[in-house]
């Protein structure tokens, strides 16, 4: 255990390196955005007016509130600080909506939405892949290209494709939002079918896309796997197939492991475009508006969030691989 | 592999269990709301609800805070009066009767209706309606701040009498009587006995009571709150209304339910309505007769054929002032007689627009009741049609700016000019006008490039003091209210904001002429018809030879379309109703709401 | 290298995928001498014009006609003013107005066009019928009023001096013009898009521009990935620290946010394609930069590049020499992926409104952008779209396939 204790020491170790300088990133990229939002603020409770004074009083009381009016040094601990507390500050454009009430609603669609595509996707493309790798022949030449092909198509150009032909073309699935416009949330079972309708087509919009990525790269490895000694040697020794080809997908899996927790990661970025076009309600969307709108606090919360989900993805998905793979845990010593 | 299928079957428990989760947002609902006796509308609510509290701006709650020179929302909050856009007259709401002027015109009284009540029962008195302009200055909202340089004082001459006093400048004239007109129909009046639990609330501090989301706030229209979340919001019939007595409407509006879905973008408030789920939409959708001609769907606009609706404002190209280039007049009237309108009205208003061969171009919207605000012939030679490439080279080679080194382009004092046009980025017919104006700058040999920068970054530059970043940007005006022409003409030319940070007011390229300004103080206040018609062409001609900024199309202040599958009798052009087609809920054009019928009862 | 360059040519993915992507090149540079002119010019007025060949109405009046007799010319005629449901609906509306239609044949359009003509009145506003319906009949009656019955048709055109219709051509019903004799026919094999523009010109134009942006983007983020990854992986210890440091943050952020950050923090008039570019290709090197490294790692103790660090060769001809022609390969192949990946990277921008000016040069994102806002997809002009989505899929495809094709080449266990 002693060399694992190594291992994970130097994770965490970087882990909290990375997870400060994300911080920083966090904080400072959206403040460099051109525009004052404090000023649109203003705005809205200055139609009218033509005092300059009064104007000057409302916008100096915005700046107050939201502490832009200080150094951005002390901006950014003031930041830390309340962020120690959960609270990630007040939205501009939504004001005076707090932004973790914004994202708290946003994330559970995105994660529902997100979570299952992205792991079905993976999970059909690496089953695809494997099959493609196991049976060659005809199955391959013919499935190969397809799944480069779909993987090829843009993530949008998936999306929109499907809503015209299956949305309004064909009329069997709905067009847009998260749940039917004429029902309110409610325990019954009506509703519940009614978010299943809604989740189809943005899902299979993504899954769509993630098959083809994960099949290509599953095959290689697999291939790869497939022609190595060990394999040779035991079916030379007359070791059941089966034995053998669960030994070879559990080596050709990791790097796929891997990939899996990049994807987790940039979830929300492949979904941004499905959102948008299909409506549907989300951490995407909410970044996308949050931008127009220069809202900083938004999207400081909104990228804070999605860099602990990928931190939290790569630690465990680390943790799982040391044990998975004794490799790396030799590797760790060279 | 085995391992991944016991993780896949708990993620797929795990998604289960937060689609689950998701419902726990509210229980006491009904779980539908019934097609027959809902009312959906799209186009007015963007982003969700904040709360219902009328004395807020922040509240982002369309359907019931909107309150608009052109027509307040009174679905939930009322006004003395509904401003009926189509003839510029004001229906009593709260009100008794019309209003009464002193004989100084300084002073305005209005009578409150006996059955008018508040929700909890307690009748609308002439308190009310003082405390909360005296609330609204207080609190330093919009509506405090917009009606305070015109307002001296309201007050409650008993419980059924408001008195109204205009502010009124050395000579004891009003400052501007249109503004007082303005406000009869403009402000909500909110119960007192509410504001003062909301004060005690919020230890009378107004950042707090203006944050304040108001759940419990007491209303008078025929609908209140019934569901809000980032999805939806639902408001629901209140059956004890005051205005199903005899001296209002007579009976109730017929929706139960009035919802809004709140759509992502256009496209998706588009598709919803041939879907069928949108009854009344306040979007521009392009092409919008393709959606009966060519999809036969049962969805109408007022008119049936171009424009379909009635403009009322006009996108406005301004110059910057600021620049040394436009503050040539000859190069102004070039660029602006240059620029393709046919274009832009077929690209970017695809026909919903009267071209300016039908209304020539003015200060004036074109309804009836502003053209005949001037003498037309008297400007006839002064309003160009456009698309006059060759005019307009004439005009700069006479001005002497020519093209000296013969790269194609223009040179002003040795240098080549280069101009940019600005819209916000995503507001495509600001955008499509844009790239039309630039195409026309190449065809006379002025280099103008378009940019669309994000509307957060695009209104702080227009707003600034001065600035030099955008050369050629487009600004709305005023639509039609109560106060018009004169308001759009004064936003358009007084030199009163010159100078001013935060300018939201108007003429955002800083132009400057003592005449037109003295006419502008003229106006509201001379009452002699003749004389305010001179006025009026007088302006209208400062405004075409000197072109501090040029209309580029005329533009509804709302959109609206209506989806027939479900509800029927809408108001239309045709029907002699004069209800407005300010989708059924704005100033008079509430009156629709009385008179919906079921397509199949 | 002669020897590798001509397996690679024999590997079938890899030719295909290259014909692919020629045949779209040579496109984008022969199309535009046959079809010259400015793509971003708006030759129609009004939105989205359908695919289809244009003939000038004003010209193929006054070109050469030649009589036709065609049996089902009038047919034809009759049935495109009213069709088969508009017969129906003009029945029930007799039926809601209360007008008698005994002896009524619905398919004699003659007798029905009499009794409409005789019974329709737009005041008429029977219970229950729709305004959109009530339009719907009043536009139908403005049809049947306004097609023309008469056997010769007369074009008329203002006197110069009178003002008085002068006579100028007539028209028979029988009178047909040969489209290739018409002097102005326009042929739009992909419509107008929402400014009236040809859409299948701009769609070349914007072909090509985006390939440059993808090349572009590719080789700055193979560039700073190859060096980094070499670096990291060769110098290890705290060089290799710094790396993977660096690389970690710009994994942990997502690329696309970081994008999107940068591009809206750059002012619109100075984000041309160029720029637009750079930025994609700052922040998408991190893959590149892994494998490369990992490579190297395993390279690194080799026994030939041991050799050379014991006879002192400097660093940068260790690099050169011994250990960049053996990932040769995975530089080859991450720079395809990477030109694809930024190919859809600036798609993406674009769509989001954040993508190079619209003014200068037309690219496949901004083309997608347009097309969303103008609702293209609702409205049913799928020209406007669809081929753009078509074209990306096909670049995409096609370097993937390539760099399949060289996968093959370069690990033989993967050839089939």
């Amino acid at each position: 255990m002693k060399g694992y204790r190594k291992y994970f020491g130097k994770k965490i170790l970087w882990l909290v390196i990375t997870f400060i300088a994300a911080l920083l990133l966090n904080f400072i990229l959206p403040r460099l955005m051109p525009g004052d939002p404090v000023a649109a603020m203003t705005a809205k409770q200055a139609k009218g007016l033509s005092e300059a004074s009064a104007v000057k009083a409302i916008y100096d009381n915005y700046a107050r509130e939201f502490g832009t009016n200080k150094p951005i040094t002390e901006q950014f601990f003031t930041y830390v600080g309340n962020l120690a507390h959960g609270d990630m500050g007040t939205s501009f454009s939504q004001y005076p909506r707090k932004v973790s009430d914004i994202i708290s609603d946003a994330i559970l669609w995105t994660i529902c939405l997100q979570f299952p595509a992205i792991i079905i996707g993976w999970f059909l493309g690496n089953l695809l892949g494997a099959l493609a790798a196991y049976i060659r022949k005809g199955f391959d030449k013919v499935l190969m290209p397809l799944t480069l092909f779909f993987s090829s198509i843009p993530a949008f150009g998936m999306a929109v494709i499907l809503l015209v032909v299956f949305a309004i073309n064909l009329k069997v699935a709905p067009i847009s939002g998260g749940y039917g416009f004429d029902m309110l949330p409610n325990f019954s079972w009506n509703f519940v079918l009614s978010v299943i309708q809604h989740y189809q087509l943005p899902f299979w919009s993504i899954v769509l896309v993630s098959i083809g990525g994960q099949a290509v790269g599953m095959r290689s490895m697999s291939i790869y796997e497939l022609n190595a000694d060990y394999v040779k040697y035991a079916r030379f020794l007359g070791i059941k197939d089966k034995k053998v080809v669960g030994y070879v997908f559990r080596n050709a899996m990791l790097p796929q492991v891997t990939g899996l927790a990049l994807s987790i990661g940039t979830m929300v970025g492949g979904a941004l475009v499905a959102e948008i076009i299909f409506s549907y309600p989300g951490l995407g969307t909410t970044i996308y508006q949050g931008i127009a709108m220069a809202d900083y606090p938004l999207i400081s919360g909104a990228t804070l969030i999605i860099t602990i989900m990928v931190l939290i993805a790569t630690f465990v998905l680390d943790i799982i691989y040391g044990f998975i793979d004794p490799r790396v845990k030799a590797a760790q010593f060279e | 592999m085995k391992h991944t299928r016991k993780i896949l079957s708990l993620l797929l428990a795990l998604t289960l269990a937060c689609s689950l989760t998701l419902v726990s947002a509210t229980a006491e609902t009904t779980a539908e709301l019934p097609r027959n006796e809902t009312l959906y509308f799209a186009g007015q609510q963007w982003g969700s609800v904040n709360g219902w509290n009328p004395l807020s701006d922040d509240m982002n709650n369309a359907m019931a805070v909107t309150q608009a020179a052109g027509g307040s929302r009174t679905i939930m909050f009322e006004t003395l009066y509904m401003y009926n856009m189509l003839d510029g007259s004001l229906k009593p709401m709260i009100a008794d009767g019309d209003y009464v002027w002193n004989d100084a015109h300084t002073e305005i009284t209005v009578k409150i209706k006996p059955a008018a009540k508040w929700s909890d029962g307690t009748p609308i008195t002439a308190q009310d309606v003082a405390y909360t302009f005296d609330t609204n200055v207080k609190l330093g909202n919009a509506k405090g701040n917009g009606y305070k340089p015109y307002v001296d004082s309201v007050t409650a001459v008993d419980d059924k009498t408001v008195l109204i006093k205009a502010k009124l400048t050395e000579d004891g004239v009003a400052v501007n009587p249109l503004q007082l007109i303005c406000f009869l129909e403009e402000c909500y009046v909110v119960q007192k006995a509410w504001i003062q639990t909301l004060e005690t609330r919020c230890n009378n501090d107004p950042a707090a009571m203006k944050k304040d989301p108001g759940d419990d706030v007491v209303w008078s229209g025929p609908y209140t709150k019934y569901y809000a979340d980032d999805q939806k919001v639902v408001l629901i019939r209140d059956d004890n209304y005051w205005g199903q007595d005899a001296s209002m409407w007579g009976k109730l509006p017929v929706p139960k339910y009035i919802a809004h879905v709140i759509y992502a973008d256009n496209p998706a408030g588009e598709t919803a309505l041939k879907a069928g789920e949108v009854d009344v939409c306040q979007q521009f959708i392009a092409n919008i007769q393709d959606l009966w001609l060519k999809d036969n769907l049962p969805i109408s606009t007022y008119m049936d054929k171009a424009p379909y609706g009635i403009c009322v404002n006009m996108p406005t190209a301004w110059y910057n002032l600021d620049i040394p280039l436009l503050q040539s007049a000859d190069v102004r009237k070039a660029i602006a007689m240059a620029v393709d309108y046919d274009a832009i009205n077929k690209n970017a208003m695809t026909g919903q627009s009267p071209t300016f061969a039908d209304v020539p171009r003015s200060c004036m919207n074109p309804t009836p009741g502003e053209q005949a605000a001037f003498d037309h012939d008297a400007v006839k030679d002064l309003q160009w049609v456009g698309n006059d490439i060759e005019g307009a080279k004439a005009l700069l080679d006479k001005a002497g700016i020519t093209d000296s080194d013969g790269d194609g382009w223009r040179e002003y004092n040795g240098e080549k000019i280069t101009l940019n046009a600005c819209a916000p980025n995503g507001w495509t017919d600001w955008m499509a006008a844009m790239e039309i104006v630039a195409a026309a700058g190449k065809g006379i040999g002025i280099e103008i490039t378009t940019e669309f920068p994000e509307w957060s970054v695009y209104q702080t530059v227009v707003t600034a003091a001065k600035q030099t970043d955008y050369d050629i940007f487009m600004m709305w005006t005023d639509s039609a209210t109560p106060a018009q022409p004169w308001g759009r003409i004064r936003m358009l030319m007084s030199s009163e904001f010159n100078g001013v940070e935060g300018n939201w007011s108007g003429n955002w390229g800083h132009y400057s002429n003592p005449d037109i300004d003295t006419i502008i103080k003229q106006i509201p206040v001379e009452t002699d018809a003749a004389k305010l018609k001179e006025l009026y062409t007088e302006a209208v001609k400062i405004y075409l030879t000197d072109v501090p900024s040029f209309s580029l199309m005329y533009r509804p202040d709302k959109f609206h379309a209506v989806n027939e599958s479900v509800w029927t009798n809408f108001p239309d052009a045709e029907d002699g109703r004069n209800i407005p087609p300010m989708d059924c809920t704005d100033g008079y054009s509430i009156a629709a709401l009385y008179d919906l019928q079921l397509v199949n009862p | 290298m002669k020897n590798t360059i001509r397996q690679v040519f024999h590997s079938p993915k890899f030719l295909v995928g290259f014909c692919i992507f020629v045949v779209i090149l040579l496109t984008i540079i022969i199309y535009p001498l046959i079809n010259p002119g400015n793509p971003l010019q708006m030759i129609g007025l009004g939105t989205f014009a359908k695919p289809g060949t244009y003939v000038s109405l004003y010209d193929s009046i006054n070109t050469e006609t030649s009589t036709l007799k065609l049996p089902d010319a009038d047919e034809k005629r009759v049935a495109s003013a009213l069709s088969a449901e508009d017969k129906v609906n003009m029945v029930n509306w007799f039926v809601a107005a209360g007008v008698s239609i005994e002896g009524l044949n619905v398919n004699d359009t003659e007798a029905l066009i009499e009794l409409w003509k005789a019974s329709y009145d737009t005041a008429v506003k029977p219970s229950g019928m729709t305004k959109a319906m009530r339009n719907y009949y009043a536009r139908l009656n403005e049809n049947i009023n306004a097609s023309a019955n008469a056997e010769v048709l007369t074009v008329t055109e203002p006197d110069e001096s009178t003002g008085e219709p002068v006579e100028k051509a007539k028209i028979a019903k029988t009178d047909y013009v040969n489209v290739g004799d018409v002097t102005n026919v326009k042929t739009l094999p992909l419509g107008t898009d929402n400014f009236g523009r040809d859409t299948l010109k701009e769609l070349v134009s914007a072909c090509g521009t985006s390939i440059r942006i993808g090349l572009i983007a590719g080789t700055v983020a193979t560039l700073i990935g190859l060096l980094l990854g070499l670096l990291g992986g060769y110098l290890g210890g705290v060089v290799d620290d710094i790396v993977m440091f660096f690389t970690n943050i710009f994994t942990v952020i997502p690329s696309f946010v970081l994008l999107i950050l940068i591009s809206n923090s750059i002012n619109q008039d100075q984000r041309g394609a160029t720029t637009v570019a750079l930025v994609i290709g700052l922040t998408s090197w991190v893959w590149t930069a892994r494998s490369v490294r990992s490579q190297v790692i395993s390279l690194r103790n080799r026994d030939h590049v041991n050799l050379s660090r014991l006879s002192g060769h400097s660093l940068p001809r260790i690099i050169l020499t011994d250990i960049l022609p053996y990932i040769a390969s995975y530089v080859v192949m991450a720079f395809i992926l990477q030109v694809s990946s930024g190919i859809l990277a600036e798609a993406q921008l674009s769509l989001l409104g954040l993508g190079p000016k619209t003014t200068e040069v037309p690219t496949l994102g901004l083309m997608m952008n347009w097309a969303m806002l103008y609702s293209a997809h609702l409205n049913g002009s799928w020209w406007a779209y669809f081929p753009v989505i078509l074209t990306i899929a096909f670049i995409s495809f096609s370097l993937n396939l390539m760099n399949t094709g060289l996968d093959q080449v370069f690990n033989p266990t993967l050839r089939d």
